[in-house]
């Protein structure tokens, strides 16, 4: 019989158990008659032989070996009954430990598809990343560290030469969203991966259908006009119809056949980022942007490398060959007569070979520390959770030693109670984890919605896998054990006769208190961290939203124009696209409410583009050889954005395309290039080249305003018109009259671009308010959420306190009535109860306080512009936690006062 | 209390007294516990809350199969027997009890100082 079928057959066991001790009883009880004992005394007799029959019985199940499953069972649905006997209990239990649970779960989840999932390839770890990862883009400079881009070029020449690779992937740095048409349908915006031919095989990334990209794909430009798509997007888009093979996609001017669909959860190696197609690298020109060279160029850096390490190859050996080589080619590719910045920089360059198995990303390094915070912070509140059920169960085991003596007297071994009573506690974590469980699943992906606002979710895989699952089920597991292991085993320490004659389990009260005490110490102390933690954060918070951006976020649209589809000249007839963004800056502003309107390659917090500049007879120094932020911009930008003009003028109509070419520079600039003087007039050139023409010349300086992020410091800032730099057709600001009406705006903007050309798209429609809050998005996030577990925390807290006076109080009773009958003042006895809430929330404070001095510098790069010590936070949290403590005694002390002596003396 | 013939068993012990009993024929808990009373000349006596948690665990480990069969007095009772596992077993055991007491002997065999 399997134990299942001896589970089922439990009803039969039990009745033949019962009837082979009965037999065995019995016939003793005959022979005992047969030797000639009177038959009442032998049943007596052999009764006091047999000793306790049920505990017989107990040992006989527990030897069956099923006996773990049917106590299982039986000990579940036991907890379960108990739990709805004291449904307050349950309920506040079930809802701490659901949100602990939750909370764990939830950030867990993002921090496992962020920070440690690996990527859907073959064998990961073999994979390492030339550079730290992260910084996407181009740069045609030589940085001074370690390289994260590479040229094609270099790609190309490492590959030829090195001995440590069994193969090298190149991938572009940037992902193209662009309109993609399939075989003549509508024009959907896509996500291209530009990749290398060794991309897919040295990924070990097989096709699903069709095959992936080919070294014979990736030649010369043209050489591979085909794609493969990622299976959610063919699945998506196709429907996953296989016969879709040999389609044309259409991108911009080229046409591309779908020649392949790649493996089932392989997205592209940057977390963070869905590739929709894979396209050859030899069709970057075809994705070329303005000002860009290209990969033809040998400096032209805009890709990233992954390399898989050669079995038997270790990292170090891999890394001192892949910097010899390294310098050895950027070396030729300086020239004959390289600058002698160029050299020191080269010198001073590195490529550092990390870890590739979770492949790139620039989310990982944004969000690891405030991830790995909050999981602390989440932990901690979980771990608040754990204690005050234990303490609520403490409680519970004193007024069950009744029940548990009983049941030890009935022949339950002191394991069994243990058992059963650690059964109970993960019935309850178990219930809570359930509901836990469902709470994170909505609340990762909440959570990152609201830590990346955008017009599009950041795409990561947030399904919980056996990792998180995982995670989930050890978390409830420790849990349980947490906060069961101490009540059950003082229970199952019970002593039984005492306890059976008194029954109220006095004998056990005082040294339960000392241990739920304790756990209150530990729970004040831990909100008060939390507490000191969240001040901190929003008072961080508040420093950032009261930044000075240099603009005037008020009244201000921002919004993207789409060209992608448009078929705009490019080249010579550039300069028809000029006119055409004239046009449609003439349109708008014309419309009704609008003030003033620009193009802008960025507004705020849009990335960037940034270079070193020199200007004429200016030496370099360590303050102006910092990197320039360039933007691109209409003639109205400055008034648009509320930028201020501080000297000379801003740009327009007389700057054309074939005029000398002009900028607006901010102030920064302006003072660490000529500390002593005016700039106006003043000519630089970008770049690092000594014998620079000096073709631009400074016309105008501007107040300085932030550009990437509020918490940046001064950057110098340099501002080119677009009709000098033709093409760019990123980002439209429209400053509208206070009080218009911003739909019918935005609706009238619509219009106005549809009329000039259908074909360009007004997208992702906001305002620059939105946009600088989106920039402090995560900041804020953290400060919310740690506010919100600094309460749960203090609020847990106070239950525990309330609680533990309450039965203090009620345990007193008689004492206290004996008190005032004596003749105790009222606020004698108030006091002897405060006293007792003192005596717990002071050295909580004194601990809690201790440790958030020593641990908040963990925060330091969090914080803007506050010391992680800041004496205000800190006193908040003090001030709160001890208020609401004093106030969760006050409830019991009050309640003390109200005893009637006369009735406390006569339930004694 | 006559502690002179009355001693405990050494762990597992019980067990193979069990099976030696058992082995020769069928029998029920009752009987098992007196004849190892009577086989031990009346020094063991199987206390019923050790002899019926082995048996049972015996039954659950397939060396003993159990079947209800009529008693001697007519009434069912649970009879064991001992399965081909169980007889290889006892055989085992039964030979590495005697090696061991053997060894044992051996070694006590002599009188020391302070032990008579």
């Amino acid at each position: 019989m399997s134990w299942l079928g001896r589970l089922l057959g439990r009803e039969r066991m039990e009745t033949e158990l019962d009837k082979e001790l009965r037999f065995h009883f019995e016939s003793q009880v005959a022979d005992k008659i047969r030797g000639g004992v009177p038959e009442s005394e032998a049943h007596r007799l052999v009764r006091m032989e047999f000793g306790g029959i049920e505990q017989i019985k107990e040992d006989c199940r527990e030897r069956r070996g099923t006996m773990w499953v049917e106590s299982l069972a039986q000990d579940v649905r036991y907890g379960l009954r108990q739990l709805r006997k004291s449904p307050g209990f349950a309920v506040v239990a079930i809802v701490s430990l659901a949100l602990g649970v939750g909370a764990n779960t939830a950030i867990f989840s993002l921090l496992d598809a962020i920070l440690l999932r690996p990527l859907p390839v073959q064998n990961p770890r073999e994979l390492v990343l030339f550079g730290p990862g992260g910084g996407g883009g181009s740069t045609e400079a030589v940085p001074d560290e370690s390289w994260r881009l590479f040229s094609d070029s270099f790609f190309q020449d490492f590959r030829r030469e090195d001995h440590s690779f069994s193969g090298i992937a190149g991938v572009d740095s940037t992902q193209f969203a662009v309109k993609a048409s399939i075989a003549g349908a509508a024009y959907e915006t896509t996500h291209v991966d530009l990749v290398s031919g060794s991309y897919f095989p040295v990924l070990g990334v097989p096709a699903y259908l069709g095959r992936t990209i080919a070294e014979s794909d990736d030649g010369a430009f043209g050489s591979g006009p085909v794609a493969v798509a990622s299976y959610s997007w063919f699945q998506r888009h196709l429907n996953g119809d296989p016969a879709a093979l040999g389609k044309v996609v259409r991108i911009e001017a080229h046409d591309y056949t779908l020649v392949g669909v790649a493996r089932p959860g392989f997205s592209g190696v940057t977390v963070g980022q869905a590739t929709d197609l894979f396209i050859p690298l030899s069709m970057e020109k075809a994705f070329s942007r303005p000002g860009w060279n290209g990969i033809g160029d040998k400096l032209f850096q805009s890709l990233y490398l992954i390399g898989r390490l050669r079995p038997g190859v270790n990292a170090v050996q891999a890394s001192a060959e892949t910097n010899l080589l390294f310098h050895q080619i950027i070396r030729g590719y300086l020239g004959p007569q390289p600058t002698e910045k160029h050299l020191a920089d080269l010198a001073r360059a590195s490529v550092e070979l990390t870890p590739g198995a979770r492949g790139i990303s620039p989310l990982r390094q944004y969000f690891s520390l405030p991830l790995k915070i909050l999981m602390g912070i989440v932990a901690l509140v979980l771990l608040i959770a754990c204690a005050n059920i234990a303490n609520m169960l403490l409680a519970r085991g004193v007024a069950r030693t009744r029940e548990v003596a009983v049941r030890m007297a009935l022949g339950a071994s002191r394991r069994r109670i243990a058992v059963q009573l650690l059964t109970e506690s993960a019935v309850l974590a178990g219930v809570g984890a359930a509901a836990g469980v469902a709470l994170a699943w909505k609340a990762s992906g909440l959570l990152l919605r609201l830590a990346t606002p955008g017009p599009d979710p950041v795409p990561l895989n947030l399904a919980p896998d056996s990792r998180v699952l995982g995670f989930t089920l050890g978390v409830t597991v420790l849990t349980s054990l947490l906060f069961g292991m101490l009540p059950a085993f003082r229970a199952s320490g019970v002593e039984f006769t005492p306890a059976l004659k008194d029954g109220r389990g006095s004998s056990s009260a005082s040294s339960r208190g000392a241990l739920a005490s304790s756990l209150i110490v530990g729970q004040v102390a831990l909100s008060v961290l939390l507490l000191a933690v969240a001040g901190l954060f929003v008072r961080s918070l508040i420093h950032l939203s009261e930044v000075n951006t240099g603009f005037d976020d008020h009244n201000v649209l921002v919004f993207t124009l789409d060209s992608s589809t448009a078929n705009l000249p490019r080249g010579a007839d550039e300069i028809r696209s000029v006119r055409l963004q004239e046009q449609m800056e003439d349109r708008v502003r014309a419309i009704p409410g609008v003030q003033s309107d620009s193009f802008a390659f960025v507004a705020f917090h849009d990335g960037g583009w940034s270079d070193q500049v020199l200007f004429q007879n200016i030496t370099r120094t360590p303050a102006n050889g910092e990197p320039v932020n360039f933007n691109i911009t209409g003639n109205g930008f400055f008034s648009a954005m509320g930028i201020p003009l501080r000297e000379g003028r801003t740009f327009g109509a007389e700057d054309r395309l074939n005029s000398p070419r002009v900028a607006v520079i901010n102030e920064s600039m302006a003072r660490r290039f000529f500390p002593n003087r005016s700039a106006i007039g003043q000519r630089f050139s970008i770049g690092e080249t000594p014998d620079h023409p000096g073709d631009i010349e400074v016309i105008g300086v501007v107040e300085d305003a932030k550009y990437y992020t509020l918490d940046e410091g001064s950057l110098m800032a340099a501002y080119f018109p677009c009709s000098q730099s033709p093409g760019f057709y990123g980002n439209f600001v429209v400053r509208y009259a206070p009080g218009a009406n911003e739909r019918e705006i935005v609706s009238a903007i619509r219009h106005a671009v549809a009329a000039i050309n259908p074909n360009i798209l007004v997208n992702d429609v906001t305002t620059l308010e939105e946009q600088v809050n989106r920039s402090i998005a995560t900041p804020s996030l953290i400060a919310q959420l740690s506010a919100f577990f600094g309460v749960v925390a203090v609020f847990l807290a106070c239950i525990g306190v309330y609680g533990l006076l309450s039965y203090s109080v009620a345990r007193r009773t008689s004492e206290l009535g004996i008190r005032l009958a004596l003749g105790a003042q009222l606020h004698t006895l108030l006091w002897m109860v405060l006293r007792e809430c003192l005596a717990l929330l002071i050295p909580g404070l004194a601990i809690g306080i201790a440790v958030a001095l020593t641990s908040t510098h963990i925060l330091k790069s969090l914080l803007y512009e506050l010391s992680p010590l800041d004496p205000a936070s800190i006193s908040i949290a003090i001030g709160a936690v001890a208020v609401m403590t004093i106030a969760a005694a006050w409830v019991p002390a009050r309640r003390a006062t109200q005893i009637n002596p006369v009735q406390a003396l006569r339930t004694e | 209390m006559k502690t002179e013939d009355r001693f405990d068993l050494p762990q597992g012990t019980l067990d193979l007294l069990i099976m030696r009993v058992v082995a020769l024929g069928p029998i029920h808990g009752y009987a098992i516990a007196q004849r190892i009373q009577q086989m031990s000349r009346e020094a063991l006596q199987v206390q019923q809350g050790s002899l019926y948690p082995a048996l049972h665990r015996l039954e659950y480990k397939k060396l003993l199969t159990a079947s209800w069969q009529a008693s001697e007095t007519g009434r069912e009772a649970k009879f064991y027997e001992l399965t081909a596992r169980g007889r290889a077993h006892l055989k085992a055991e039964t030979e590495n009890w005697k090696r061991l007491t053997n060894v044992v002997g051996l070694i006590l065999k002599g009188t020391v100082e302070g032990i008579s």
